[in-house]
């Protein structure tokens, strides 16, 4: 058992999440009244206090399972292996993990030939699609929270792993007056509108509820038409007098989520970059999408640098296909078009492999043994980033990358040590079957 | 423990004595003086062949967030040419590929502060390559905050002077870089030009002065590289008056001027653009503190990644095919990323051709040229063979040259220079000159105790099959590249410096970042161990630094 590395002089580990898309880094944790899981001891990050309750104080103590069995970790690294040794199609999913797991995971794809996508891909090419298609104009945290005169929520406000999205660009946190910027939500949910009320009351900055005109993608459509000065078939009032306070706006920001977004999502992606294009040619915008949580960001990113193409790819026979359509976990499974899936969850327990029937292993969060307990499955707990290891994350924004420090040291592996054995393991295999 | 005789190869090391048909021997890594009798594990039949220091790349966009977001915008240059991996291949393709050619080392321009974790991971898993980046400077918010409340008497001098060298540290930087300096802050408040002369709209600082305090801050810290410059007004024709002028406002500082290729526009003519690489080479000459490097445009499609988003929004329109993505950075810089397809028969593209060509061949002295590409802004650095050739082939030169637009082809300068660059002077312009510019004592020669990376060229009239395929390609002594394959992938080292600078400053930057930034001050900085694991367990190499606050001889 190793030691724990709780032991500061207040009792609490200064610490940053790799719960939450802003990797939120001035915040403490130490061990809950029971004793039993871990809490915040300082700052505040929604993502973060909910993820942190399923971690335990001390580390754990779970063992790999092979056919839901418990097996020694040799045992169920050979039985991985015979499943990838075996498959000759295998898919990579889930993806949750950081840049030394998605090294070791771009490794063992290279080996086995493996697609690899993540476990909110759909999202991921929500907002890769349209930049692939035609570009668009980003911004950062510190440029929100120094330039923004005009913040535009585009379908809700940014919520759960990206709570503290207005807090960290200062929005609503300091003063009021005419450097704080003014706040529209377009669109969202009713409890939206009321989050949006208790900004307002906090009488720091303006606010302003604009509804949909039909649905999302009209809406954004017709924003972009107003904006860029054309006429349209019907009036909508609230629209052009969004479009007039982006036209006059020193620096808009849009802001939107993108695992919020609806299917075909890309096309309110792109009219949201074509709403910034036209501002750019007079004025400043900036689009921001707050996307690529439990590691999505960072594994795509490592990949893309790695290969030159970003997920949703494999190194197939006639090198290396890239297909954002064709390519997602869900698709795959339900075409059968894949033969084994390799599932990676190093930060969610609740991020669970879809049901399939293929041969499966699961690498992840303890609790994630539930998800392997079947004939033809193995399942190995590795160690999570900025809990029982080091690590670094990407933050949504894309600039930033962070360093993770743990909690405390783990027992269990880090999810590269396993990859590289099973990379190892899946070579042997080969060697001993060629003739 | 192993040696090794390279034997009867011509010696082309221009930082060392003649060159000439001798022996070359390495052992455990290094270059050695062995006595011809001794024996070694191995020895290398070289004649017919010329030995060159292994290649450098003193400037080549290969890592960080603008480089991956050209690959996200440009996947279809994955299409049809699987071997290729288009203009902006991955960092497993672009290792190989540069030892592929000779190349042993590549250096990342453009690194935001903010986003050098990622620049450095990137490089690390840029595989054989040795590596080190510049850290932009003179577009911070802090930087210039402190310029604009110093006053023009430079009140701030010191304070700034400590910045650079704390964020040099933080960043592990190997030296700092301006990009259209103050111009990438003042488009973030809605500025679309700014001359050298010209206020900041938002902090009233100028161009000239930006330069000149970073030069003379960069010169104090005693770092070796000095000021990286990619200058003021990229792309716009008559930018050759703001490209003399920053040569001016360097007040005999030492300087790099980068890409002058793209700075070096006059707007003479009907079209009322021109070469203006006469008169720039003439201020290279008569300035014996500046060199320079090209950014030579080659002909075919590539994308454009910079930090300058005021000329890369501006350029935009010109880009193909027709998408670009662009940033504003953390209040410390910015990113554009344009594609770009350069045509011999477009006669902005065809002039640009010529004017690089003119200004390798109209600057006397090698030792201040660096060749690039600019790599990918000017094309791919696959096509250094093609341009070395250009420059010692003067028939091949010409008949590139009458493929061009006809006006350009007619009416160019490059028409009546027949200077040819000997073998000497091409391993001057990518090797041992780099090795120089960036103080790295070790490499870029072959003398005794430099490190063994060595580029071994079969002698062939055609210098572009030459250059192309060397028959061996050494890293560090390890045989890397036979024959254009690749055959060992040894993790490059990290180079960097380590000024020493006032520790006072980082009470006032931990108060700025507090209010503006978005970072926890203390996790900004890369610690040591922390580097290793970015740079996947590559070699640290420390540069030392001038202690006498001297620039490099």
């Amino acid at each position: 058992m190793s030691d724990p590395l709780l032991a500061t002089e207040d009792g609490a580990v200064r610490w940053t999440s790799p719960f939450c898309l802003l990797l939120c880094d001035t915040l403490a944790v130490r061990a809950d009244a029971s004793g039993r899981a871990l809490e915040l001891a300082a700052g505040e990050c929604a993502g973060a206090r909910r993820a942190l309750a399923r971690f335990g104080a001390v580390p754990s103590t779970a063992t790999p399972l092979v056919d839901g069995r418990p097996a020694a970790p040799e045992q169920a690294i050979e039985a991985a292996a015979a499943i990838l040794a075996a498959s000759r199609q295998p898919l990579f999913g889930g993806l949750g993990t950081d840049v030394a797991g998605a090294r070791a995971l771009y490794r063992l794809a290279e080996g086995t030939g493996a697609i690899c996508d993540a476990a909110q891909g759909d999202a991921l090419m929500h907002t890769l699609r349209p930049l692939q298609d035609r570009g668009g104009y980003g911004t950062t945290l510190a440029e929100v929270r120094n330039r923004a005169d005009l913040v535009v929520c585009v379908d809700g406000l940014p919520a759960g792993e990206a709570a503290e999205w207005l807090a960290r660009c200062g929005v609503g946190e300091g003063a009021s007056g005419p450097d704080a910027p003014h706040l529209v939500l377009l669109g969202g949910t009713p409890g939206d509108q009321v989050a949006l009320a208790t900004l307002a009351a906090r009488g720091a900055l303006t606010t302003e509820y604009v509804a949909l005109q039909g649905d999302l993608f009209d809406t954004v459509a017709l924003l972009g038409a107003r904006v860029a000065g054309r006429t349209v078939p019907a009036a909508a009032p609230a629209i052009d007098a969004l479009a007039g306070r982006l036209r006059a706006a020193r620096y808009a920001v849009l802001v939107g989520q993108s695992a919020r977004l609806p299917a075909h999502g890309a096309l309110v992606v792109e009219a949201v970059h074509r709403v910034v294009g036209t501002l750019n040619a007079s004025t400043r915008a900036a689009a921001m999408w707050l996307g690529g949580g439990n590691g999505a960001g960072t594994v795509n990113a490592v990949f893309t640098w790695l290969s030159g193409l970003p997920l949703r790819s494999r190194a197939g026979p006639a090198g290396r296909e890239h297909d954002p359509a064709c390519l997602g976990t869900a698709r795959l499974l339900a075409d059968d078009a894949v033969d084994s899936l390799l599932w990676v969850s190093s930060f969610d327990p609740d991020c669970a492999p879809p049901a399939t029937t293929v041969p499966l292993v699961v690498l992840g969060h303890p609790e994630l043994a539930a998800s392997a307990q079947r004939e033809g499955s193995v399942f190995v707990p590795v160690s999570t980033p900025g809990i029982g290891s080091a690590g670094h994350l990407f933050r949504a924004d894309g600039g930033a990358v962070l360093p993770l420090v743990p909690v405390y040291r783990d027992t269990l592996p880090e999810l590269a040590t396993v990859l590289d054995a099973l990379a190892g393991c899946v070579q042997a295999l080969r060697a001993k079957a060629a003739p | 423990m192993s040696s090794m005789r390279l034997a009867g190869g011509l010696v082309i090391d221009p930082a060392g004595p003649a060159d000439g048909v001798r022996d070359l021997c390495v052992q455990d890594g290094r270059i050695v003086a062995l006595d011809p009798r001794a024996p070694v594990d191995e020895t290398i039949d070289a004649s017919g062949c010329v030995v060159m220091a292994g290649g450098i790349d003193l400037h080549t966009h290969i890592g960080g967030g603008k480089v991956n977001l050209a690959r996200l915008l440009m996947p279809e240059s994955h299409r049809g040419d699987a071997q290729c991996g288009g203009c902006v291949p991955g960092t497993l393709d672009t290792g190989h590929r540069y030892a592929q050619m000779g190349y042993t080392a590549a250096f990342e321009p453009a690194m935001v502060a903010s986003n050098a974790r990622h620049a450095h991971m990137e490089m690390g898993d840029t595989p054989i390559l040795d590596h080190g980046a510049y850290v932009m400077l003179g577009n911070d918010e802090f930087f210039l905050q402190l310029l604009a409340e110093g006053g023009a008497a430079g009140g701030n001098f010191e304070a700034i002077r400590d910045y650079m060298g704390w964020t040099l540290r933080a960043t592990r930087a190997m030296g700092v870089k301006v990009v259209n300096p103050a111009g990438i802050s003042a488009f973030k408040f809605n500025q679309r030009k700014l001359d050298v002369d010209e206020r900041h709209v938002h902090w009233q600082v100028t161009p000239r002065q930006v330069v000149h305090t970073l030069a003379r801050a960069l010169r104090e810290l005693g770092v070796p590289h000095p000021l990286h410059i990619h200058g003021s007004n990229l792309g716009v024709a008559g930018n050759i008056a703001s490209t003399l002028e920053t040569i001016r406002a360097l007040e005999g500082l030492p300087a790099h001027l980068t890409h002058v290729q793209f700075h070096a526009y006059g707007t003479d003519g009907p079209r009322k653009f021109s070469s203006a690489a006469l008169e720039l080479a003439e201020a290279v000459n008569s300035n014996p503190a500046i060199s320079i490097d090209v950014g030579q445009i080659i002909f075919g499609q590539t994308v454009t990644a910079s930090g300058d988003t005021m000329r890369q929004h501006a350029q935009a329109g010109f880009g193909s095919p027709r998408k670009w993505v662009g940033a504003d950075l953390e209040c410390e810089a910015g990113c554009g990323v344009v594609p770009f397809r350069y045509r011999e028969q477009s006669y902005v593209n065809a002039l640009q051709w010529v004017i690089g060509l003119e200004l390798f061949l109209l600057v006397r002295d090698p030792w201040r040229v660096v060749l690039t590409t600019d790599h990918p802004n000017g094309g791919p650095f696959t096509s250094y063979p093609h341009l070395i050739r250009l420059l010692m082939d003067r028939a091949f030169r010409e008949e590139q040259l009458a493929r061009l637009h006809p006006e350009v082809a007619a009416n160019c300068a490059l028409r009546s220079i027949t200077r040819e660059l000997s073998l000497h002077e091409v391993a001057i312009m990518t090797r041992a000159a780099p090795a120089r510019l960036l103080g790295l004592p070790d490499r870029g020669h072959l003398g005794v105790g430099a490190a063994a990376d060595i580029a071994v060229y079969r002698a062939q009239a055609d210098r572009e099959a030459m250059f192309q395929v060397p028959e061996y390609v050494f890293k560090d002594g390890t045989l890397v590249a036979r024959g254009g394959r690749v055959v060992a992938t040894p993790v490059g080292g990290t180079h960097f410096v380590e000024p020493d600078y006032d520790r006072g400053i980082e009470k006032r930057l931990r108060a700025h970042l507090a209010a503006h930034g978005s970072v926890n001050f203390d996790h900004i900085a890369i610690g040591h161990d922390e580097l290793c694991r970015c740079c996947n367990g590559g070699r640290l190499l420390p540069a030392a630094c001038f202690t006498d606050g001297r620039a490099a001889p």
